[in-house]
């Protein structure tokens, strides 16, 4: 019935120091559909692959918008998501309330870190089954990181997760130099690339299954408030990368634009 | 380890018949696996030095720092992640609550007895695990005599109320604590993948003499981290280093990362240790390239 005798529940070492339990969680991320973050010098945004259940069903929702400043998309159990981003929710309103401040981006990702981890060190309970990818601006500029439920969180220059994801993380990985001085589109542009990577030979982007959240660092002391762009609001990019026209020209209207 | 299947290696705080805690000394092969961290112990300093290895090009570059501050004065370094993240924060409660009561920054040894007695309170129920840490921590104690309410001026040297003339107190402190909750005070402790080699060398350096500056330390500490990753070529890895001087030391007292220019030099010279060491005669006969 289980695989082992170290598998049972999540405060039992393995004899080669491994938690089988948290381990099964992060098998959970693996079977949520693919998601795509990347950051710029001036942007941060998330691309998201939306799944239904069957035909007739709605799409499940991906990302969450958190606060003005920041916002996660995830892969895996979308109930333990929603547990953590209303956490997250809590804690962004108290550092408005308590200190006037938007909560930097490394402290609210670490604080749901610290969460992961005591799942995972106390008996009665199990790990959170999701991972996210939670991107955001501060102080410091914009920032992407990954959280995973062993209550491990990295930051990222880009990071994919979810089914699949390993060839959208190969494209990442081979464009990653360019991320940096990418404007807000190409940012964009890119995310959706990654996503294309992972795609099954029967899928293709669509409004249906297809949604992006952007935050920047926008003009003077404002910010570009996190925006979750769904359905025909996501049209523009997805012909953007549609195998057919060709992207050079796209990418030369969009820098004239800018 | 010819206990597994026994039963007794399956629940935490559970007797083998030997008298062993078997989830501990799993806890420890959790450790022994992460990266190398390692700590020295100067003569006017305390310097810590970690291996992150870097798991995938998209990680950020500079971030993920895997050396914490707890309070001003002490640092340290945990070879995991997420329990690493759970005991400095542990360690940020007792610093905070000593300062409240006793109105003074805790010193190196009392936060180690501290979070001994936490991590040893995780080996005594069935209900949690043990930490998958060792932890090294690194701090500076003031020198300075801080009066006390019962200080009488003379008396014993020692015991409550003692005062001996030109007697200083603090200094570095250095210490590592186990998943067990056992700690001990080190003049160079290591631990994680590369420990063997790291412990190695720095029993070279003869710590125990008190001798070494803090700026040879950070050289020194440069120089193991990438001796203990030569084991372990086929990844990239990041030094991050840290350092605690005296208050009239580079960090005033203070728990910081070593200045870029400063580990730049050390991780230069690092390297072409490295090198000297395996390619001597490539470097000579460069040179006479050069002049010819």
């Amino acid at each position: 019935m289980f695989r082992n005798n170290y598998d049972n529940d999540s405060v039992t070492f393995s004899p080669q120091g491994r938690i089988f339990q948290v381990e099964y969680a992060s098998e959970a991320v693996k079977q949520g559909s693919v998601v795509v973050g990347i950051v710029s010098k001036t942007h941060a945004v998330l691309v998201v692959l939306k799944r239904n259940a069957e035909e007739l069903s709605s799409y499940q929702k991906k990302i969450i918008a958190v606060d003005e400043h920041l916002g996660l998309a995830l892969a895996g159990l979308a109930s333990d998501a929603r547990v953590l981003s209303n956490i997250m929710r809590t804690q962004c309103s108290t550092s408005r309330l308590t200190f006037d401040r938007a909560i930097p981006l490394s402290r609210i990702v670490s604080s749901i870190g610290s969460r992961a981890q005591s799942n995972t060190q106390n008996y009665g309970r199990r790990p959170y089954g999701v991972g996210l990818l939670i991107a955001g601006v501060d102080e410091s500029g914009p920032h992407l990181f990954e959280f995973q439920p062993s209550g491990m969180t990295q930051e990222m220059l880009a990071c994919a997760i979810g089914a699949r994801s390993q060839m959208a993380r190969t494209y990442l990985e081979r464009n990653v130099e360019s991320f940096a001085d990418c404007n807000r589109e190409d940012l964009i542009k890119h995310g959706l690339q990654a996503l294309k990577e992972s795609l099954t030979q029967d899928k293709e982007l669509a409004i249906e299954n297809t949604s992006v959240g952007v935050v920047g660092m926008g003009s003077g002391s404002k910010i570009e408030v996190f925006k979750l762009y769904d359905g025909i609001e996501v049209k523009q990019w997805i012909d953007l990368v549609s195998d057919k026209p060709n992207i050079t020209e796209a990418v030369e209207t969009m820098e004239i634009d800018s | 380890m010819t206990s597994i299947g026994t039963g007794y290696d399956l629940t935490n705080s559970v007797f083998s018949p030997d008298g062993r805690n078997f989830q501990v000394e799993y806890a420890v092969k959790a450790v022994e696996n992460g990266g190398t961290s390692i700590g020295i112990k100067c003569k006017d300093g305390v310097v810590l030095a970690v291996e992150k290895i870097i798991t995938s090009k998209l990680l950020k570059p500079g971030a993920n720092n895997r050396i914490a501050t707890i309070d001003r004065h002490i640092g340290t370094a945990c070879n995991s992640e997420h329990d690493g993240r759970h005991f400095e924060k542990r360690a940020r409660d007792e610093a905070s609550s000593w300062r409240t009561i006793y109105k003074s920054p805790i010193s190196t040894a009392d936060l180690a007895s501290r979070m001994g007695q936490y991590l040893q309170a995780y080996t005594l129920y069935s209900s949690v695990r043990p930490f998958g840490i060792t932890a090294i921590i690194a701090g500076w104690d003031s020198e300075s005599e801080i009066p006390v309410d019962s200080e009488v001026g003379s008396g014993p040297d020692t015991g409550s109320g003692g005062k001996a003339e030109g007697k200083t107190y603090g200094g570095p402190g250095l210490y590592m604590i186990e998943p067990s909750g056992s700690y001990w005070g080190y003049y160079g402790a290591a631990t994680g993948k590369g420990r063997q080699t790291a412990k190695a060398e720095l029993e070279k350096l003869d710590l125990s003499a008190g001798t070494l500056s803090l700026l040879d330390g950070v050289n020194e500490a440069a120089k193991i981290i990438y001796l203990a990753h030569a084991d372990n070529k086929d990844k990239d890895f990041e030094l991050e280093m840290t350092w605690i001087s005296n208050l009239n030391g580079p960090t005033k007292g203070r728990h910081e990362h070593v200045p870029k220019n400063i580990l730049e030099e050390a991780e230069r010279i690092a390297k072409r240790a490295l090198d000297g060491e395996d390619d001597d005669d490539d470097s000579k006969s460069e040179d006479v390239k050069m002049e010819g």
